[in-house]
């Protein structure tokens, strides 16, 4: 039984994740425009760039995690600590080698 | 140019005569080839074999690269091996040892034991094991072209820039380095995932996390480390190859670069690295140690802990590599403490090895001896590791011999001493004959007392003031007897090896089937014959407590209670595409070493080729009937 209920669960599902996936593809792109934009147009005060991108390359990482990652599908306790352990090790060698050269 | 294509024909050429032409049955005599098997195979116990001799042959290359170098330093002013050959010999004994034997040979024993310690029928992806196999061994052996055309890396393992950049290092040395890494690095990085996957998903009913035995464990740590720590590496090994290879200066401080950069990636790297070759070794004695004392391991699950504490250290302390590179008291304070914090979950593994064996039921079989003798001397290199981790020491053993003492102590008593304890004790599983014990023995005493010679007196050498890395010394440093006592003893670790081919050949000839239990194990893969079937297990074992097999046995059973009625299983087929990819990454790296852009990108879009094969081939794998499993059951219980 439990394995017929699966399929029809992702079924009913399919229509509207189908239009989540084309929509978040698109504002990830429109977020690399903006990016791209802020530099090479002088919007942006000079100062404001880096922060700006940086916000705008945050947004971007949890779309891609939750939409194409599917991190909010699988409560998969490894998966979420695999994630975590990954971002909490690269933050502290990007911070440190930032601070130390 | 010319020259390749005329060979390349010349070969094709040998290759008609010696096969018998090229027509419609080549590729017939081809696939029926027993070496057609090796190379399309995706079984784990078959690519662990592999793992295990490549790791040999490269074993034995550093090893010949290491009695070079002791040789040379056997008299003062010795000209045997001078200037750029000696540094060629310590760069690539370094790179060869790290890279292309510690890590294979424990991948080796990974492939051949952790599927069947959690009960699995094969690897989570075995294409990508097949893969990272082959990746391994052509970056290896790109590397180790470098001796053939006369110009290898010689700016050591860590090959720190500005003296690994075009300025300094010109010719192509360095590019062997760069690229045989970055290839065998993709393998590397494929295998250790694989791992993860396998370890988390592929579990047979009731093994849950807290009853996997620990090689299992630390395996798994060890593959997490290879996840986060192989991609700094692989950052680093670009930036070098662009500034190589296609001007960039990405270290060029004229041009605003930095090349303590290049430090630091190799280092965040690096010492995870070191961490990702102990933790199996570590592995491996808890289960020779649990198994020959008869107890279980003590304190299991704070060796678990603290293999993940370690781990997870193992990211936090780089920067005590680079203490002299003067980033200032606050920086180097941190990093100590850091460093220093790795010897508590270091001690509490100590201990519990200690406490497993108090009251122990002890077999001293040659398994055990290396298990045995690891205690002490890894002791000995986590001790001279604390006294480095302090900044105002490491100001004064920084680049002496202390610190090759050091590591030496960690490698060799760690991972080696560990390597050797689990090919002894996992031989019958993998080949199905027992290794013979009395040759063993003298291969550990020889190994031991040789070890201990060549790297005890190094520390009082460093001490003395003798810098690592020089070719030479001057007859009034008076380091000259100690330097002798030191050659001595790496020859009589060669002997050893030595000894160790002789005992698999004799052990070979005089072999005697060592059936399914030959250790009185306790893990689920001494429940299965020895090789093990294709499909490892007929039935997925139903596990009940840690040390699955012994809770069985103590329990007046002989087997394991199946999980699952017997059914067909499915099997992966076996496939060439692995190798194919492999040689084109290959011919991709030979072709960018020689500076030549156009067959470098040639290899690569012959690899994005395969790839695109490999995506849209319908390969279902095949099933296993149950008439053959109980026929091949049958067949082993009788």
């Amino acid at each position: 039984m439990e394995a017929n209920t699966q399929p029809t669960q992702a079924q009913t599902g399919k229509q509207d994740s189908g239009l989540k996936y084309v929509a978040s593809f698109a504002l990830m792109i429109l977020l690399t425009a903006v990016a791209f934009a802020a530099v090479a147009m002088n919007i942006v005060p000079q100062g404001w760039v880096i922060p700006l991108i940086l916000v705008l390359a945050a947004v971007q990482v949890f779309l891609q995690l939750f939409t194409f990652m599917h991190l909010d599908l699988k409560k998969d306790a490894v998966t979420v600590s695999f994630m975590v352990t990954g971002l909490f090790i690269g933050v502290v060698c990007a911070v440190a080698v930032a601070i130390l050269v | 140019m010319a020259t390749i294509v005329v060979l390349i024909v010349f070969a094709l050429f040998l290759g008609a005569i010696l096969t018998g032409g090229y027509n419609k049955q080549m590729l017939a005599r081809f696939r029926s080839h027993w070496l057609w098997d090796w190379i399309t195979t995706v079984d784990h116990k078959k690519i662990g074999i592999l793992y295990l001799i490549g790791g040999t042959i490269f074993f034995v290359i550093g090893g010949i690269e290491a009695l070079l170098m002791r040789t040379q330093l056997f008299y003062p002013n010795n000209d045997f091996m001078v200037g750029r050959t000696f540094n060629e010999l310590l760069s690539m004994h370094g790179t060869t040892m790290i890279f292309f034997v510690a890590m294979p040979l424990l991948f080796a024993l990974m492939n051949a034991v952790i599927p069947l310690q959690i009960g699995a029928r094969d690897v989570a992806f075995p294409f990508l094991n097949a893969l990272g196999f082959w990746l391994f061994l052509c970056g290896g052996l790109l590397m180790n072209l470098s001796w053939i055309f006369g110009n290898a890396p010689d700016s050591g393992w860590t090959n720190y820039v500005p003296i690994a950049l075009n300025e300094y290092s010109a010719g192509t040395g360095i590019d062997y380095y760069v690229l045989g890494l970055q290839i065998s690095g993709i393998g590397t990085l494929i295998g250790g995932l694989n791992f993860i996957v396998t370890i988390i998903n592929m579990r047979t009913p009731g093994m849950s996390f807290l009853r996997m035995p620990l090689f299992t464990w630390t395996s798994f740590v060890s593959s997490a480390l290879i996840l986060f720590g192989f991609p700094p590496l692989t950052a680093g090994l670009f930036l070098v190859m662009f500034d190589r290879l296609f001007g960039a200066n990405f270290f060029d401080v004229a041009a605003g670069g930095n090349p303590v950069i290049w430090q630091h990636l190799f280092w965040i790297f690096g010492h995870p690295e070191v961490y990702i070759v102990i933790l199996p070794a570590f592995g491996i004695m808890s289960e020779v140690i649990s198994t020959f004392a008869k107890k279980r391991l003590f304190g299991y699950t704070s060796m678990v802990f603290a293999t993940l504490l370690i781990g997870f250290l193992g990211f936090m302390v780089w920067v005590h590599h680079m203490f002299t590179v003067g980033m200032g008291p606050v920086a180097n304070s941190i990093f100590a403490i850091a460093t220093m914090a790795i010897a508590v979950p270091t001690g509490i593994k100590v201990f519990n090895w200690l406490f497993t064996l108090w009251g122990g039921k002890i077999r001293f079989t040659t398994a055990m001896l290396y298990a045995v003798g690891f205690i002490p001397t890894f002791v000995l290199g986590g001790v001279t590791g604390v006294m480095l981790a302090s900044p105002p020491g490491d100001y004064q053993y920084h680049d002496s011999y202390f610190v090759v003492a050091h590591f030496h102590y960690v490698l060799i008593g760690g991972t080696v001493f560990g390597i050797l304890a689990g090919v002894y004790y996992w031989w019958p599983k993998m080949f199905g004959y027992l290794l013979n014990e009395k040759l063993g023995k003298l291969n550990f005493w020889l190994f031991f007392i040789g070890f201990h010679m060549t790297f005890f007196i190094q520390h009082f050498l460093g001490l003395f003031g003798m810098p690592r890395r020089v070719f030479t010394y001057q007859p009034e440093d008076q380091v000259e007897l100690i330097n002798q006592i030191s050659t001595v003893g790496a020859f009589l670790q060669a002997v050893a090896v030595v000894v160790l081919v002789i005992n698999v050949i004799y052990s070979y000839r005089n072999r005697v089937p060592a059936g399914n239990d030959p250790w009185d194990g306790r893990t689920l893969e001494w429940t299965i014959t020895s090789p093990p079937p294709v499909y490892n297990f007929a039935q997925l074992p139903k596990v009940r407590a840690l040390d699955a097999f012994w809770h069985e046995k103590m329990n007046g059973k002989k087997e394991l209670e199946p999980a699952e009625p017997v059914g067909p299983i499915h099997m992966p087929n076996n496939t060439h595409l692995p190798f194919l990819m492999s040689l084109a990454f290959f011919v991709s790296g030979l072709g960018f070493v020689f500076r030549s852009n156009e067959v470098g990108a040639l290899g690569l879009i012959f690899v994005f080729l395969v790839m695109f094969m490999r995506s849209f081939e319908q390969d279902h794998g095949y099933h296993i009937e149950t008439d053959e499993i109980e026929k091949t059951e049958k067949g082993a219980s009788v």
